[in-house]
């Protein structure tokens, strides 16, 4: 089926453990970078400089290794600090990056 | 424990810097420009979502005739709005509309994620795609309502609408008591996506 890029990688995440928050049918951001990192992933894969999929196995599994590390409290959870680590990890493993460069760039 | 996990009192300020590090050398690298990621967002804050389905429904109240088109040909009412294209494209042309009335409340479940119709209500919310919600939303919707904090009277018939990715249905709830003074804009705050699931009905504010 013809479908926008943006809607089927949504619709693909509904119901699996790394569905993104949403309230109100709109998905929630609780500040810009969340925002941006949120919109990179989307136009990275959207351009198909890594595949979605390659993208989520990052994103669940940088989810579980977060939960392994806080079993009790999970106060300092935050969904797009995960996202953002797996963003990084996917554009390394895929060439798009390397992981000095963005070293580097951080350090700036 | 993994340190990079440790817990930092800056990480707010330390995550948007990350961020903002990574967006700075993808454009210099000329991966992306500084409009890709405005251009992701747009589709989910200014195209596709809940507001869609919030105009078609105050639309659908402020007009009798334009009610009973939507439900008959949901897709051709529609297009007759000045909404994002797509709405009546690809995603959107499977859509139905049943309306509620004094006898009757619809309920739409859905037991495939991907017929959810989204263009309309937005993001389904996490309970939607529950293996419980939806099979006993099938089975004994009355209680199952009820919990929602919905208390339809015996009276009134519940009908359950089952998506797939042939139709996706969504709920025209009742214009509530005390609204006729309301604007189409003023109506549009008062649909939400669960009243248009049919797990809530729309309350004069």
């Amino acid at each position: 089926m013809l479908t926008h890029y943006e809607g089927f990688a949504m619709t693909e995440m509904m119901g699996k453990p790394d569905n993104p928050p949403r309230a109100n049918g709109s998905l929630c951001f609780s500040s810009e970078w969340e925002r941006t990192a949120f919109g990179m992933a989307l136009a990275l894969a959207k351009q198909g400089y890594f595949e979605w999929d390659d993208f989520r196995d990052e994103l669940i599994a940088e989810i579980k290794s977060w939960e392994d590390a806080h079993p009790v409290d999970r106060s300092s959870w935050n969904y797009y600090d995960r996202w953002l680590a797996a963003l990084e990890k996917a554009a390394v493993k895929t060439g798009v990056l390397d992981a000095d460069e963005i070293k580097a760039a951080f350090a700036t | 424990m993994d340190d990079r996990f440790k817990y930092r009192d800056d990480r707010e300020a330390y995550s948007a810097a990350r961020v903002r590090a990574l967006e700075a050398l993808l454009i210099k690298k000329g991966v992306i420009t500084d409009k890709s990621v405005d251009t992701v967002l747009d589709f989910f804050e200014t195209r596709m979502g809940p507001f869609n389905g919030a105009k078609i429904v105050a639309k659908a109240w402020s007009d009798p005739a334009f009610k009973d088109r939507l439900v008959a040909d949901t897709p051709k009412a529609i297009a007759e709005l000045n909404l994002p294209e797509g709405m009546a494209g690809a995603e959107g042309e499977h859509m139905r509309a049943v309306a509620n009335g004094p006898h009757v409340h619809n309920l739409i479940i859905c037991t495939l994620c991907s017929c959810y119709p989204w263009p309309v209500l937005g993001l389904p919310p996490y309970w939607y795609k529950d293996p419980t919600f939806r099979s006993r939303a099938a089975r004994e919707p009355r209680a199952v309502l009820k919990e929602f904090g919905l208390a339809v009277p015996d009276a009134v018939e519940i009908k359950v609408w089952d998506s797939s990715a042939q139709i996706r249905w969504f709920v025209v709830p009742e214009r509530p008591a005390g609204t006729e003074h309301l604007s189409e804009m003023e109506l549009e705050a008062l649909i939400t996506p669960e009243t248009m699931m049919g797990v809530a009905v729309a309350k004069a504010s």
